[in-house]
């Protein structure tokens, strides 16, 4: 996004984009535009721009390209703290000298900012071992609806003075303040990591679902592909991924002597079940499968995403009642935390996308919901593109309202009306 | 305070509890005039033990009908004064609902009421090889919809995290009355993470009545190794070198010389009584690797000048180490009348100077400091040793504990890493944050807790101002 003098979200602008050099011009910016009512559309690495609704009100965009600092590092405390515009790829490389990362997975991670994964709460194939962003946030700054930076949470790993306001800005989509500045807490790299690939046919699915659930091995990632998403795949290079009706993907991390013994355990169990044709990539090799798996949340091709939250056990039963829907349809789910999501190319008409998302709704439990991460913007006012309203929904409003009464970031765009 | 109808409010709440659900002799009101915070008491006008989410919504109506201060507590076993009736007002005391509601193993999940205690759930789960992380000292006694509010911590969160990152969703009786769900059983629901923001409001934003936890499984194997250390500076040396060499323990707990006196008087481990510090130090996890880690442990240790270093080389060996650990603060009774005990956090790499610290300070003020506390974490629990019929030396120890946790802040901590702000460390807050900070916090209280009625002068330091602390005209017209 950084050359750009204007952007277009969901058709909607130009909105000229802003680039602060410091944080008191972000104030300045949001205090402005109190004064003139215009909106701030906050923007990270511009690789999720289209999630949610278009926005509702005239106004400017404001990236933080140039606030992409180190602040402080302190290695041997596992904590960093920088600012929001920091590049993920940037962050990780500058962790990896110290032996050390931020465990979540991210897509496009050259592109996307820190303060954008944040907002957008992004998690990947790694969340079942290592939880997602909300556990790793200690402290926040963020430029608030009158200007102001504040802060909440510190820089410390263990830390319950004040309210958590870091929970509430992660997952906010850009709608409460500009972060501006985050403090994490860091894990080590594992000495050893490996992904066991595992094919299956619709019928043993849930069965190997199941073992894995059970088994003695603590896997960190627990990844569902169908044969639609490993062909994609199998086109970029070094993948060869075994072509099957389903392939699940277990992944494991930890000092070496701990690895190999989960996968000997791994197999162990599985023999017992007949499972046949198991491969495991071991070291650096399982990396580019990790980011490829990650990268198809935005695969350029799909016209049509939508993600859908169900009780675990349910995903197996849940992907093979959607493999009937459609035979274009590609997915992937992180089964270990049922959270599916599905992928349509083109040809695809508004009737259609209807009709499906209301039969996928009646799929899902009550507990659960569906978001359309993206479709063409025509489509927005027709679809659920934040799922079916909840009974905490009235409250999220009142979060909006009080703490943006003027409706200056982000508005129209998030859940509610939000 | 009587409406016009004549009713007061003790009838309306006893229509909704009953007689055996309510509380108001003063006699019985002495259990509730403070938690383990005992410096500050004051006794609520009225306790009320509702059963049901129903009833807990009723009695906070009540109190919004007879604008009385209402607030709730759990086991009491907190130790910031957070369940202090600052007021007066109704206490809704939640032991009473302590149903374990839903076990889901396949979906990895709990259903409680807030009154269900901490250990009840793990053992519980026992038989299906899960429990529940969170594990503060007080599991024996203190309850999930405690720890929801504090978001507690234990000896685990270096590894495991806290209460937040296990609770999934709650049913929560807000201060208007009105019952709503946050989050639930399923990750990754649309929108704010409201169930994020309320764990450890420390009951400002209103009363969970259910509350879905996370169950994790157990452990399959453990190494436990005790190292003991000639001074302090070499066994925090050695905690920033474990998870340097890139090992997450289970737990890394630190004993200092005074605990480990009182702690050996009272359980007979064999702690050498002339060392400077002892280290617990714990692995868990798969059994496979397990020996790699416990060895590279023992090797750092070797290297940052430990005496020895023990491992525990059975299950009850284990256990009792466990235990001189968990009791420690019991143990502290061995040493003196009555302890006060802080909850600073440092950075990891800032323990040695902390410690210092707070040596210095023990020996300004003439006050005696023990250390027990979760090293890995940062988390200090200084002991602070006295005798509370010297007002004196009571004087003494607020002054020492307010230096040390002045300290904290110095070196870029906080004040509390798991009890809380309560009442007795509100006067830090604007330490810790400026106004605006401060100011941003209230408007968030504001959205659940528009009134301030519900848990009043509590965690922010201008909170509550449109409360007016109960009278002793208001208390006669109760």
């Amino acid at each position: 996004m950084a050359d750009q003098a204007s952007v277009l979200i969901d058709d909607f602008g130009p909105l000229a984009m802003h680039r602060p050099r410091s944080v008191a011009e972000i104030g300045n910016l949001v205090r402005q535009a109190a004064v003139e009512n215009r909106a701030i559309y906050p923007i990270g690495g511009g690789t999720m721009l289209d999630r949610g609704l278009p926005p509702s009100h005239p106004g400017l965009a404001v990236t933080l390209d140039h606030l992409s600092e180190v602040i402080d590092y302190p290695t041997r405390d596992m904590t960093i703290t920088v600012q929001a515009g920091i590049t993920i790829d940037q962050l990780q490389n500058t962790l990896q000298r110290e032996n050390q990362r931020l465990p979540i997975d991210v897509p496009r991670a050259c592109s996307a900012t820190l303060g954008g994964i944040l907002a957008c709460n992004i998690s990947g194939p790694r969340r079942y071992g290592f939880g997602t962003l909300r556990d790793y946030v200690i402290g926040i700054s963020v430029v608030n609806d009158r200007g102001q930076e504040i802060k909440a949470g510190g820089r410390v790993v263990k830390n319950v003075a004040g309210y958590d306001l870091c929970k509430l800005f992660v997952g906010s989509l850009g709608t409460l303040g500009i972060i501006t500045q985050v403090t994490l807490k860091l894990r080590p790299m594992p000495e050893e990591r490996a992904l066991v690939l595992l094919p299956s046919d619709s019928e043993t699915l849930p069965k190997l679902l199941n073992l894995l659930h059970g088994s003695r091995t603590c896997p960190v990632c627990i990844d569902l592909l169908n044969e639609g998403f490993v062909r994609h795949l199998n086109h970029q290079p070094k993948m060869q991924l075994p072509e099957a009706a389903w392939l699940i993907l277990v992944g494991y991390e930890d000092n070496r002597d701990n690895v190999s013994w989960q996968i000997q355990q791994l197999t162990k169990e599985l023999a017992a079940e007949n499972a046949r044709g198991l491969d495991a990539r071991i070291g650096i090799t399982s990396q580019p499968i990790y980011q490829a798996m990650g990268d198809l949340a935005l695969r350029p091709e799909s016209s049509l995403i939508f993600k859908a939250n169900l009780p675990a056990g349910g995903t197996a039963d849940f992907c093979r009642q959607l493999s009937g829907l459609r035979i274009d349809l590609a997915m992937q789910a992180h089964a270990g935390n049922g959270i599916v999501t599905g992928h349509l190319e083109h040809d695809l008409n508004l009737e259609t996308a209807r009709d499906l998302v209301q039969m996928i709704h009646a799929w899902i439990p009550p507990s659960g919901n569906l978001v359309i991460h993206r479709c063409p913007v025509a489509w927005k006012k027709h679809l659920p593109i934040w799922g079916k309203s909840r009974n905490d929904g009235g409250l999220m409003r009142r979060v909006k309202h009080t703490l943006d009464p003027q409706g200056i970031f982000n508005p129209g765009r998030f859940v509610e009306g939000i | 305070m009587s409406t016009s109808t004549g009713h007061s409010l003790i009838d309306r709440l006893r229509s909704i509890v009953g007689h055996a659900g309510l509380l108001n002799s003063p006699s019985d009101l002495l259990v509730y005039e403070c938690d383990g915070f005992t410096i500050e008491k004051n006794k609520p006008d009225v306790v009320v033990f509702p059963t049901s989410t129903d009833d807990i919504a009723r009695i906070v109506q009540a109190c919004n009908e007879f604008q009385v201060p209402f607030l709730p507590r759990g086991a009491g076993t907190s130790l910031a004064g957070g369940c202090l009736p600052v007021g007066g007002g109704v206490m809704i005391a939640l032991t009473r609902m302590k149903r374990i509601l839903e076990v889901n193993i396949r979906d990895r999940y709990a259903v409680v009421e807030p009154g269900v205690v901490n250990l009840w759930l793990s053992n519980h789960l026992k038989p299906f090889g899960f429990h529940f992380a969170p594990d503060p000292s007080s599991q024996g006694a203190c309850t999930i919809g405690g720890n929801t509010a504090t978001n507690s911590g234990g000896p685990h969160t270096l590894k495991y995290g806290v209460t937040v990152n296990h609770v999934l969703g709650l049913e929560f009786v807000l201060p208007d009355g009105r019952v709503v769900q946050t989050g639930g059983p399923v990750e990754d629901n649309p929108g704010y993470d409201l169930t994020g923001v309320i764990v450890g409001s420390e009951g400002t934003f209103g009363i969970a009545s259910k509350i879905w936890v996370r169950i994790s499984r157990n452990p399959e194997a453990y190494r436990t190794l005790l190292g003991i250390f000639e001074t302090v500076d070499d066994a925090t040396n050695t905690i920033s070198d474990i998870i340097g060499a890139g090992i997450i323990p289970g737990a890394l707990e630190m004993l200092d010389r005074l605990i480990l006196q009182a702690v050996e008087a009272a359980f007979h481990f064999g702690f050498p009584l002339d060392a400077g510090a002892a280290l617990i130090m714990e692995v868990d996890g798969l059994d496979a690797g397990l020996d790699t880690d416990a060895e590279r442990i023992a090797a750092i240790a070797i290297r940052n000048n430990a005496r020895e270093v023990r491992r525990a080389k059975s299950e009850a060996d284990r256990a009792l180490l466990w235990k001189c650990r968990k009791q420690a603060f019991g143990a502290v009774g061995r040493l003196a009348p009555s302890y006060c005990t802080q909850d600073g956090v440092v950075p990891r790499t800032r323990l040695p100077h902390i410690l210092r610290v707070i040596q210095k300070i023990s020996d300004k003020y003439q006050v005696r400091v023990a250390n027990v506390f979760h090293a890995g974490d940062g988390n200090i629990h200084p002991i602070l040793l006295f005798d509370e019929r010297d007002p004196g030396q009571v004087k003494r120890v607020l002054q020492a504990g307010h230096d040390i946790l002045d300290e904290c802040i110095a070196c870029g901590g906080s004040v509390t890493g798991e009890h809380g702000i309560g009442v007795e460390k509100i006067n830090f807050m604007p330490k810790l944050f400026n106004p605006e900070d401060l100011a941003m916090m209230q408007r968030l209280r504001s959205v659940f807790n528009p009134d301030g009625r519900c848990s009043p002068l509590k965690m922010l330091p201008t909170a509550g101002a449109c409360i007016e602390p109960s009278k002793a005209g208001r208390r006669a017209s109760l």
